[in-house]
């Protein structure tokens, strides 16, 4: 899947991978998609439940190794 | 949105963590968040402090502790509270019994406390909350 912007929170513990998607989607345009690229087990799930809570569009999370894939589709 | 309310009573790391972690958690998901820092848990919030430690009950996880922390995994306390409170969504109040207790006054706390406050405030901030913790 084709990402406008990617963030890098790999390796980090929870609430880092979070505060970093909230923090690039804030400055990302409506429309634009973010891949969120993690290793905390718990990520997939919060940024799912995350989306849901503010409004954004969860579009998917794969798993390629022992990362993440997550993304996410920015609304106005 | 939602509100969380949280009581922070300790300002050892083992819970001083946790506390930032759900309250900025929360914020940048949208929520309000009220936090109440009483007791040990008021000494946080004194201009730069550093956490001692763990808890002395949890005393033989602390090298795992320092570890991740020196890897950069987990991320500084602090550095966690302030993206919360940089999203507006925080309200940090300080206990003023608790400040009275320490002898300290004001100018010795950081500035992102929004208030001096007692327990029945806190409590009116709070009492419409959805999720509410103590944190000790």
């Amino acid at each position: 899947m084709n990402a406008d912007i990617v963030v890098d929170a790999k390796y980090k513990s929870c609430p880092g991978p979070m505060i970093a998607l909230a923090e690039a989607v804030g400055k990302a345009r409506p429309g634009q998609v973010v891949k969120l690229l993690a290793t905390d087990q718990g990520a997939p799930s919060d940024v799912k439940e995350w989306a849901s809570g503010t409004g954004h569009e969860f579009l998917a999370a794969e798993k390629s190794g022992e990362v993440y894939e997550i993304y996410v589709r920015v609304t106005g | 949105m939602p509100k969380l309310a949280l009581i922070v009573a300790s300002e050892k790391i083992d819970k001083l963590f946790p506390a930032v972690t759900l309250g900025t958690t929360a914020a940048v998901s949208g929520w309000d968040v009220e936090m109440f820092f009483t007791f040990w848990g008021l000494l946080s919030l004194k201009k730069g402090f550093q956490p001692s430690g763990v808890s002395l009950d949890y005393k033989e996880y602390e090298p795992r502790f320092s570890e991740a922390f020196a890897s950069g995994s987990i991320p500084d306390w602090r550095t966690v509270l302030v993206q919360g409170v940089s999203t507006g969504k925080i309200r940090i109040y300080a206990c003023s019994a608790s400040l009275g207790m320490f002898g300290m006054k004001q100018e010795d706390l950081e500035s992102y406390v929004n208030d001096i406050v007692g327990a029945a405030t806190f409590l009116s901030k709070a009492k419409d909350s959805n999720v509410s913790l103590f944190i000790s």
